[in-house]
């Protein structure tokens, strides 16, 4: 049995893959088929680059229908699903609000600059069919970042398992997969990372096959006399929403877990009983730094 | 009842997002049949010795019965994403005697007569398999061809199998058939025809079902048409019926058990045809993983079956069908035995070992006993290897 | 009858939950196969066909040969 890890940088964050196989020669082809997978995602759905489907999709904003595959019309249904699920909470089309806020400089944005972009924050404005998707207004845009990250995780370990492997663990910036168990043990050794104190572990486990995604960055923010802004923004308000700091859930797909940790993340306070609500097991630290949940340390 | 509360939101939302997660391509690969990822190579070498006859059951000192040997060997291999091939050849070697007919000693025993001098002969057997996989299945063609000194046989087979949208369950179906041509050895014994054949045709339709995240559970019907010479050549008193129509039902079921990680095979057979043969098997077999390299597998296998209508211990030849075959009597067997797989990078080691016993009295039905009835032991040795 | 008893079960077994594809795993591992190791099987099938009355139900049947 040989164990091989490989670091790398994908989807703007430092990435890994552990893998337990036969031979070296097996090793190197899972991670290249591994590898493709996460760079094929980053070029098709980056906002930064020219080519991008993303790219492509805003450009048209208040133009032409434009033509997608169906990975594209699948992630998208995807987010509609999310949306829903979160009384509309999770909105592909809230990225607008960047343009009001800059966590670089601890200012906060005039009322007036949100109210402007509220419009532009609409999931029902996103006409879409199996083949096409329009934003109907112009000025709107899309960021299939909050998808696409957890789902390049799924992706990649897909590929692992299909080359083969049988044991393995994917962790691409905190989101991991796993795939089987190591020799050795019931599941991967992980920590989930205290919001604040980022060298310290809040929760230590052993991830069995399955997943487990961690939303929200305590340091993107904000304080203004006194008082901390996060980055996480709420497209009703525009402002940012308050209650919980970081969550993270454990699901079969990386995906879902992602979801539902963005979505108790937009909830606020009433995030946790949620969760409680959903049947995933699930951490979430609170404004106080406080720990709920069930991964929560006795 | 809101919906918004309790147990009815939990379920939908995260039915609701797991069932649309999905449908992506990312999460397809798991339901679609695929062939095997890597070349397969096996081989096998097998000995199998039958009991000798004691003094008792037979006229004589006793006598011994047949030494197989029987070699092995398997290659399975991928062919462009979605077709395989198979080769599977097997060279058996028997030497011994048989029965030739159950006659009456004095005191009114039936006691068998043996086949008097050695009889040698060897069988090659060839076939090949191609299988197409597509998303919601498998489909394959076979053709096998046998030949010994006295016996040749060709045999075509068709089968697929189709999941259901969900992939919970599997139908699948399969049609076979075979031409034989039997053309026995003269000079050990004299034959009751110099040549003739015979045809089979063969119907199974089966369906699995998954049951839980550990269990699924398999149904399957058969119907065999045996068409031809269907008399044992080297026996002296055996007259069969020119035709027999096979039915089978079956059952199988596999459960795995984490906390001892392993699984449990259950397969049960009914079986029934118009010779009024009827026979139960039951095979158990624990599939039991000592670590990641060894795993033990024992295995019990029940059968007991009803005479053929024409069967008697000592045949009444005046009757139109006869046999004093012991294999058409009835009786029930255990075959009970131990296998070892090994697992060493890309080789793995496989042993094996077994005892066939049978005998009238642990048969489910009653009927005289033939004397002719066989005990044997078997012993497997071989080594599989993986292209990875 | 046997027929009869055996479809019910099934129709019985179409109330069992749906097992999500990727919780498939134990029911894919090897030793969970209806015949795991196919030398073997084919061997066990030849050898009790050759000293038994019945044959057959597992799947496609073979060609036969002159085994006695």
């Amino acid at each position: 049995m040989l164990r091989v890890d490989h670091d790398f940088r994908a989807m703007g964050g430092p990435g890994r893959l552990r893998l337990e196989v036969t031979g070296r020669a097996q090793a190197d082809a899972a991670i290249a088929a591994a590898l493709a997978e996460v760079g094929r995602l980053e070029r098709k759905y980056s906002r930064y680059l020219e080519d991008s489907v993303t790219t492509r999709i805003n450009r048209a904003a208040g133009a032409d229908p434009v033509s997608i595959d169906a990975e594209t019309a699948g992630l998208l249904d995807y987010a509609d699903t999310v949306w829903r699920e979160s009384d509309g909470l999770f909105d592909l089309t809230s990225g607008v609000l960047r343009r009001a806020w800059d966590f670089s400089a601890d200012r906060l944005p005039a009322q007036a600059d949100i109210d402007a972009l509220l419009p532009l924050v609409d999931w029902q404005a996103v006409e879409r069919d199996a083949q096409t998707v329009r934003l109907a207004r112009p000025g709107m845009e899309i960021d299939l970042g909050g998808v696409v990250k957890e789902y390049a995780a799924d992706a990649a370990a897909a590929q692992l398992r299909d080359a083969g492997v049988a044991a393995a663990l994917v962790d691409l910036a905190g989101d991991m997969v796993a795939v089987g168990t190591p020799a050795d043990r019931p599941g991967w050794p992980v920590g989930i990372r205290h919001p604040a104190q980022r060298q310290q572990a809040i929760a230590a486990l052993e991830l069995p096959p399955g997943a487990l995604a961690s939303s929200g960055d305590y340091e993107r923010c904000i304080t203004v006399d006194g008082r901390r802004y996060g980055h996480v923004l709420d497209p009703r308000s525009g402002w940012p929403v308050r209650g919980l700091v970081a969550v993270s859930v454990l699901a079969p797909q990386c995906m879902v877990a992602g979801s539902a940790a963005t979505v108790a993340l937009l909830k606020g306070a009433q995030g946790i009983a949620w969760l409680d609500a959903l049947g995933l097991p699930w951490l979430a630290v609170d404004d106080d730094l406080q720990c709920h949940g069930t991964l929560a340390r006795a | 009842m809101s919906a918004r509360n309790g147990n009815g939101e939990r379920h939908t939302t995260l039915l609701a997002l797991t069932s649309s997660a999905m449908l992506l391509p990312a999460y397809q690969g798991a339901q679609a049949d695929a062939p095997p990822e890597y070349t397969e190579l096996g081989l096998r070498y097998s000995k199998y010795k039958e009991d000798d006859i004691p003094g008792r059951k037979s006229f004589g000192s006793g006598s011994e019965r047949y030494d197989i040997d029987v070699a092995q060997f398997h290659l399975l291999a991928p062919v462009a994403d979605s077709w395989s091939v198979a080769l599977d050849v097997a060279w058996e070697d028997m030497s011994g005697a048989s029965p030739w007919f159950v006659g009456e000693s004095a005191d009114g025993d039936p006691r068998v007569i043996m086949s008097g001098a050695s009889i040698e002969d060897t069988r090659t057997e060839v076939s090949v398999n191609t299988r197409y996989y597509y998303d919601r299945g498998n489909a394959g063609l076979s053709y096998t061809n046998s030949d010994e000194d006295d016996y040749q046989s060709d045999a075509v087979s068709l089968d697929g199998a189709f999941n259901s949208a969900d992939g919970m369950r599997t139908y699948a179906a399969a049609i076979s058939a075979s031409w034989d041509d039997i053309e026995p050895t003269q000079g050990a014994v004299p034959t009751n025809t110099l040549q003739d054949d015979k045809d089979i045709r063969s119907a199974w339709i089966g369906v699995s079902q998954i049951v839980s995240k550990r269990a699924i559970v398999r149904f399957g019907l058969s119907y065999t048409y045996r068409d031809g010479f269907l008399t044992d050549p080297y026996k002296n008193r055996d007259s069969r019926p020119d035709e027999r129509k096979e039915w089978t039902a079956s059952a199988g079921y596999r459960h795995f058990f984490q906390q001892q990680d392993a699984a449990l095979h259950v397969d049960y057979r009914y079986f029934d045809d118009d010779w009024d043969v009827v026979s139960h098997t039951l095979d158990l077999s624990w599939h039991q993983n000592v670590n990641d390299q060894l795993q033990l597998i024992p295995f019990l296998r029940y059968y007991s079956q009803d005479e053929a209508e024409f069967f008697d211990v000592v045949a009444d030849t005046s009757q139109r069908y006869y046999a004093d075959d012991y294999r058409l009597s009835a009786f029930g067997a255990f075959t009970y035995g131990l296998r070892l797989r090994r697992e060493l990078g890309n080789w793995s080691l496989n042993l094996a070992g077994e005892r066939y016993k049978s005998d009238e009295s642990w048969g489910l039905y009653s009927g005289d006993e033939a004397p002719g009835l066989v005990d044997y032991w078997r012993y497997s040795l071989g080594v599989d290897y993986v292209f990875r | 009858m046997k027929y009869l008893s055996a479809c019910c079960l099934l129709a019985a077994l179409c109330g069992c939950t749906t097992v999500q594809p990727w919780e498939r795993g134990l029911l894919a591992k090897p030793e969970m196969q209806w015949q795991p190791d196919t030398m073997e099987g084919v061997l066990q099938n030849q050898i009790h066909a050759s000293k038994e009355a019945s044959s057959g139900g597992s799947g496609a049947a073979g060609g036969g040969c002159g085994c006695n």
